[in-house]
């Protein structure tokens, strides 16, 4: 007797086609005014020496690969509300990029995932896996396009972007706290 | 829309209508993390876990619940679900940290935990890790919080322990953890859906030796889901009453990558 709760995907119609398709949760301006609404934003991006990746890295206890650190000030009428910065971290099969938002003192105020692409995997290509989404609700504000893939799998850690936060907070005391 | 942040050791995925939907529904999760984190020292797990083998700790309800459903599940699984021995297992292998206050555990087994009241309470010094329930309670908080926000339609994944509502069903796939490739999809309505992995270390909630290489359970809702992939995992002898009892369904995939709902006949591949 066949399960009628769950569908097992022909393995025809599964084409193994990596890297699977990245999602996109954010762009750098909607990250930017759902952490700071309203808020302008000054480019200030930190070209850092050899020597100086080095010593965030120890200091962080987590390597920094970028040799410019993606930066921006944040103002607020005449005032510094914060800093906003863009960073990158690549897991065990994923690539995850992120943003961070510290208030004016270096509190993390927020992070946000901008874009997690999958470095390995199969993407879908079942038509009939797609076609149920076909007609359904028009206009609706949940974009159920071959974008979106809801994945239940194994649980995937956090880890490495908990440790790229610990690099930017070193990064932000380093280079940013005093001016 | 459709947001992620990194929260509970995992990436929790909410998708809604509204940014005001979403945030409220992040903003539960945070609370759950908070209550509930065995890194944080801060936490009301953590608390227990340093004093309740000397004095009452009182704690929230929502940690109260999770208690109590982790005792539900341990109780009627033969112990096969314990968060007691799991955080001694989580301890002893260094993937959750031992807190300056926090004593070695002596014991291994929930039978040492009481609750009364709101009150918990150790027979001996014990680590309770609750994180083979915790997130998929705190999925089911983020819904409810999304609800009480007027959301009609939603989704909540937390690292794969996920619940999805609305007038359209959700489609998931679930994937093949060694290759990350679909294998399976199914269409979640007003329900939850959790699979856990033998994968990346994370099976501390998972017996050694299982002949699974994932499990996936969809249930009424998402700490019940949580709770029973372990349990399925460990398959003690009444799995299907239990599976029946919740209202729940389960199927794992093999390590020759066989699908097979639990209950049932071996289906074809």
């Amino acid at each position: 007797m066949a399960a009628s709760w769950f569908r097992i995907l022909p393995a025809a119609a599964v084409v193994a086609a990596a890297p699977a398709a990245a999602t996109v949760y954010l762009s750098i301006p909607q990250a930017q005014a759902a952490l700071f609404p309203g808020a302008r934003f000054l480019e200030h991006p930190l070209t850092l020496s050899d020597a100086q990746r080095k010593m965030i890295s120890r200091a962080a206890g987590a390597p920094a690969y970028d040799k410019v650190q993606r930066v921006w000030e944040v103002r607020s009428g005449d005032r510094r509300a914060g800093w906003f910065m863009v960073d990158r971290v690549i897991g065990k099969h994923e690539f995850i990029t992120y943003a961070l938002a510290l208030g004016p003192d270096g509190t993390v105020r927020g992070i946000e995932i901008l874009e997690y692409r999958e470095t390995y995997g199969g993407e879908i290509r079942n038509p009939n896996w797609r076609r149920q989404f076909v007609g359904k609700k028009p206009g609706s504000a949940l974009r159920l396009d071959g974008d979106i893939r809801n994945i239940s799998g194994a649980t995937l850690s956090s880890r490495h972007v908990t440790d790229g936060v610990r690099r930017l907070l070193v990064t932000y005391q380093m280079l940013l706290a005093n001016i | 829309m459709r947001r992620s942040r990194p929260l509970l050791g995992t990436y929790v995925e909410i998708t809604a209508d509204s940014s005001g939907i979403v945030e409220a529904g992040f903003a539960a999760v945070e609370r759950i993390q908070a209550l509930l984190s065995a890194h944080d020292p801060k936490s009301e797990l953590s608390r227990i876990n340093c004093l309740a083998h000397r004095q009452d700790v009182e704690v929230s309800a929502e940690t109260f619940a999770v208690l109590e459903r982790a005792t539900h599940w341990w109780r009627s699984s033969g112990g096969v679900f314990d968060v007691v021995a799991a955080g001694e297992r989580s301890l002893a292998e260094a993937r959750i940290p031992r807190h300056s206050a926090q004593p070695r555990p002596a014991e291994r087994d929930f039978r040492i935990v009481t609750l009364d009241g709101r009150k918990v309470q150790l027979a001996g010094p014990a680590c309770l890790d609750l994180g083979g329930i915790a997130k998929g309670y705190a999925v089911d908080e983020a819904v409810r919080a999304m609800r009480r926000c007027g959301a009609d339609r939603g989704l909540v994944n937390a690292g794969g322990d996920l619940y999805g509502f609305g007038a359209e069903p959700w489609s998931i796939v679930v994937v093949d953890p060694r290759t990350r490739r679909p294998v399976v999809d199914v269409l979640l309505h007003d329900e939850a859906l959790a699979t856990s992995a033998c994968i990346d270390g994370s099976s501390a909630h998972l017996p050694a030796g299982a002949d699974w290489l994932s499990v996936t359970v969809r249930a009424p809702n998402a700490c019940d889901a949580d709770a029973l992939t372990k349990i399925v995992w460990a398959a003690p002898a009444n799995v299907e009453e239990l599976l029946r009892g919740a209202g729940a369904h389960a199927f794992g995939i093999r390590p020759d990558g066989r699908i097979e709902e639990v209950g049932r006949p071996a289906l074809a591949a």
